[in-house]
């Protein structure tokens, strides 16, 4: 009879396959008394097996294939460390000599100590964490038994064939995930764990599916018993009958599908059906997030938020620590586009340096942030600036300024600019001339002033959080009122229409880098709106991609320009239903 | 600013407050980059977590700060190389230890 059980997906993908069953190895342990002649021996035994243990350690970390994921051979350095420690080395010697106890007692009372502080753990990922502290114990354990039995007592599966099998254990230990990485396990099935855990981590980086957490999976599956195995929905499924079956491997031939679809897409242009090009870029908070650009081959950074480098710390990074971060980004990009946001503090991103803070404002997203108050104080933006400047030697580099309201604000800060592309030709530094100013429209008066701000801008760019948080009267992070916050309401839509508009009329470039951008509900509507530029989180470029090369903006176009013009909310519903299902 | 009296105490010893940003926090394997960091210098070098005290070259006291995401911690660095130690550290917790988020 088919039955299901559940726990939580953690990977992606459904796969039918074989159970093994892998058996615990929780030891029995009992207290013995030794006798005073005999302590010296038991140490020394504890200490053998220790030795033992970390030498069966290092020799699974100098066998890793190269092609590991550095997560986990990471993890195996982590027990090395944990087996030199003196709270796992040390304390149970002394607990043996101070006892007179057996090894394996000792480890297990100061096992069961380690374990009452994590219990305390207010952080419920790091309460997990007494499960590193419990595999390298159990492999100690397993080397005194050995000791006493004379045979190998690990469990590790080195010599038996798994090819297509599904794994159902108690909880795998990084050695473990290790040693079964290259013999086409088909998925896993854990008792323990959560989402970061190691199981969960191994079977994302090898891309197959894999549920934690299924609670006493092995009381109710028998070895070699047909199992499915559903990531996405955590559930498994025991004794599946043919029509399952079937349409499993349906479902596993459209994952397959949209998976070769995705790869196709990142070689591809982004050009709509009726060939129009759209610029996909990324939005960074740091130098290291980079790497994730090239995965999907994004055409450049369209936001980098400088934040980051101003946060967690007493005082501000100079030019030059700000010069070797924007470098950095620049250098890895190779000739793509970099816009840099000047620093937009305040708000929902408080500094702990505690200068800029001041009092606490009762509204901090109207009050003293971003631009305002890096104009209240020019020796925070000054040196960014130049920074800024002098890394554009080195690629194509934008600069970009947040929260502008008013034009005199936008003038402050083009002196600025000015001022600091004078000093640098006096310190004689490259910096690219016609270096590119662009401003953010974030506040519904930028939008609705558009036109003059695109007068002495180079270009636009829509920054859709705060634009929606304005314009509704909705802070995006209070629950309360999140059902209020609604990126399509038509205030919304207009704001951006007039931006698009403003900008395509001085000629300038427009683009959007809120999360509305990278949202595939709204990129429709976006690309009906005139947008030909977005730039958003690097993991959402290729279905963004995707939607973008199966859209036609003729017909978008057309229905978005019947939802600005209608006064009935109804039909506004109806048309922006029809925007997802039109191409 | 240094909020231990005995640390204080000792002149010419380095006190950094440090927020802890990474997402898991000072995890297994965050805890081992740490030591691996600190161990390499001669210095002697302490955490503290309100009034708890480890070492900071020792893998199960930084586990047992149990210290998640957001929490303030001292680096307390004693010894000839204690200015480097401290900026190496600083960093390493400044990156969230290398991890992708």
């Amino acid at each position: 009879m088919t039955f299901a059980l559940t726990g939580i997906g953690v990977s992606r993908g459904v796969v039918a396959g074989k159970a093994h069953i892998q058996e615990a190895n929780r030891l029995e342990i009992a207290e013995l008394e030794i006798s005073a002649a005999g302590i010296d021996a038991e140490v020394a035994r504890f200490n053998s097996a220790l030795k033992k243990a970390r030498q069966q350690l290092k020799t699974i970390r100098d066998r890793i294939p190269a092609t590991t994921p550095a997560d986990i051979a990471a993890f195996i350095d982590t027990h090395l460390l944990m087996l030199e420690d003196a709270a796992l080395a040390y304390v149970p010697v002394d607990i043996i000599r101070r006892r007179h106890c057996n090894a394996e007692w000792a480890l297990k009372m100061q096992r069961d100590e380690l374990a009452a502080v994590f219990d305390e753990m207010d952080d419920p990922y790091l309460r997990t964490r007494i499960d590193d502290v419990d595999h390298v114990v159990n492999r100690i354990l397993g080397m005194l038994l050995q000791q006493q039995t004379g045979r190998s007592h690990d469990t590790e599966t080195e010599d038996v064939d798994l090819d297509g099998f599904v794994i159902v254990a108690d909880d795998l230990t990084p050695a473990d995930t290790i040693l079964m990485r290259h013999q086409g396990i088909a998925a896993f099935v854990t008792e323990h764990g959560g989402v970061n855990s190691h199981t969960a981590i191994l079977a994302r980086s090898l891309g197959i599916p894999a549920i934690v957490g299924v609670h006493h999976v092995r009381r109710y599956i028998r070895q070699n018993e047909l199992i499915v195995v559903d990531s996405e929905t955590g559930v498994v499924l025991a004794d599946p009958d043919k029509q399952m079956l079937q349409q499993i491997r349906v479902r596993q031939d459209r994952e397959r599908h949209e998976r070769d679809q995705l790869v196709r897409l990142k070689k591809q242009p982004t050009v709509t059906r009726d060939g129009h090009e759209v610029s996909l870029q990324a939005n960074i908070e740091t130098p290291e997030d980079t790497g994730a650009i090239a995965e999907v081959s994004a055409d450049g950074v369209g936001l980098y938020r400088t934040e980051m480098l101003f946060m967690n710390r007493n005082d501000w990074p100079d030019e030059e620590e700000q010069f070797h971060a924007y470098l950095k980004v620049v250098q890895a990009l190779n000739g793509a586009p970099v816009t840099i946001r000047t620093l937009d503090l305040g708000a929902d991103k408080q500094v702990d340096g505690g200068r800029a803070a001041g009092a606490i404002a009762t509204n901090p997203a109207l009050g003293l942030r971003a631009i305002r108050l890096c104009l209240k104080d020019p020796t925070l933006l000054f040196p960014q600036l130049c920074a800024i400047l002098r890394v554009s030697a080195y690629g194509p580099v934008r600069i970009m300024l947040p929260m502008l309201t008013n034009l005199h604000e936008l003038s402050q800060a083009l002196q600025l600019i000015h001022e600091a592309r004078q000093l640098l030709r006096k310190r004689g530094q490259d910096f690219d001339t016609a270096l590119p100013v662009g401003g953010m429209i974030e506040v519904p008066a930028a939008a609705l002033a558009s036109g003059l701000f695109a007068e002495h801008l180079d270009f636009l760019s829509i920054g859709t959080n705060d634009l929606i948080q304005y314009t509704l009267a909705v802070d995006r992070l209070a629950d309360d009122v999140s059902h209020l916050y609604e990126p399509l309401h038509p205030a919304v839509l207009r704001l951006i229409h007039m931006t698009v508009a403003a900008a395509a009329s001085k000629g300038i470039p427009v683009s959007m880098c809120g999360e509305m951008a990278g949202d595939a509900n709204y990129i429709p509507v976006l690309l009906g709106l005139g947008l030909r530029e977005l730039s958003m989180h690097p993991s959402l470029v290729l279905e963004a991609k995707g939607i973008i090369c199966n859209s036609n903006t003729a017909s978008l176009s057309e229905v978005v320009h019947k939802i600005l013009n209608s006064n009935c909310q109804s039909e506004i519903s109806g048309l922006i239903e029809t925007l997802s299902n039109r191409g | 600013m240094c909020f231990n009296a005995a640390a204080k105490m000792e002149y010419d010893v380095i006190c950094k407050q440090v927020t802890i940003i990474n997402k898991l926090g000072l995890h297994a394997r965050a805890a081992a980059k740490f030591v691996k960091s600190a161990s390499a210098f001669e210095c002697n070098i302490d955490l503290m977590r309100g009034n708890q005290r480890v070492n900071g070259k020792s893998i199960m006291g930084v586990m047992m700060l149990a210290a998640s995401r957001g929490t303030t911690l001292q680096i307390i660095a004693d010894g000839c190389d204690e200015a480097t130690a401290v900026g190496v550290l600083e960093e390493l917790i400044n990156n969230k230890f290398g991890e992708g988020e």
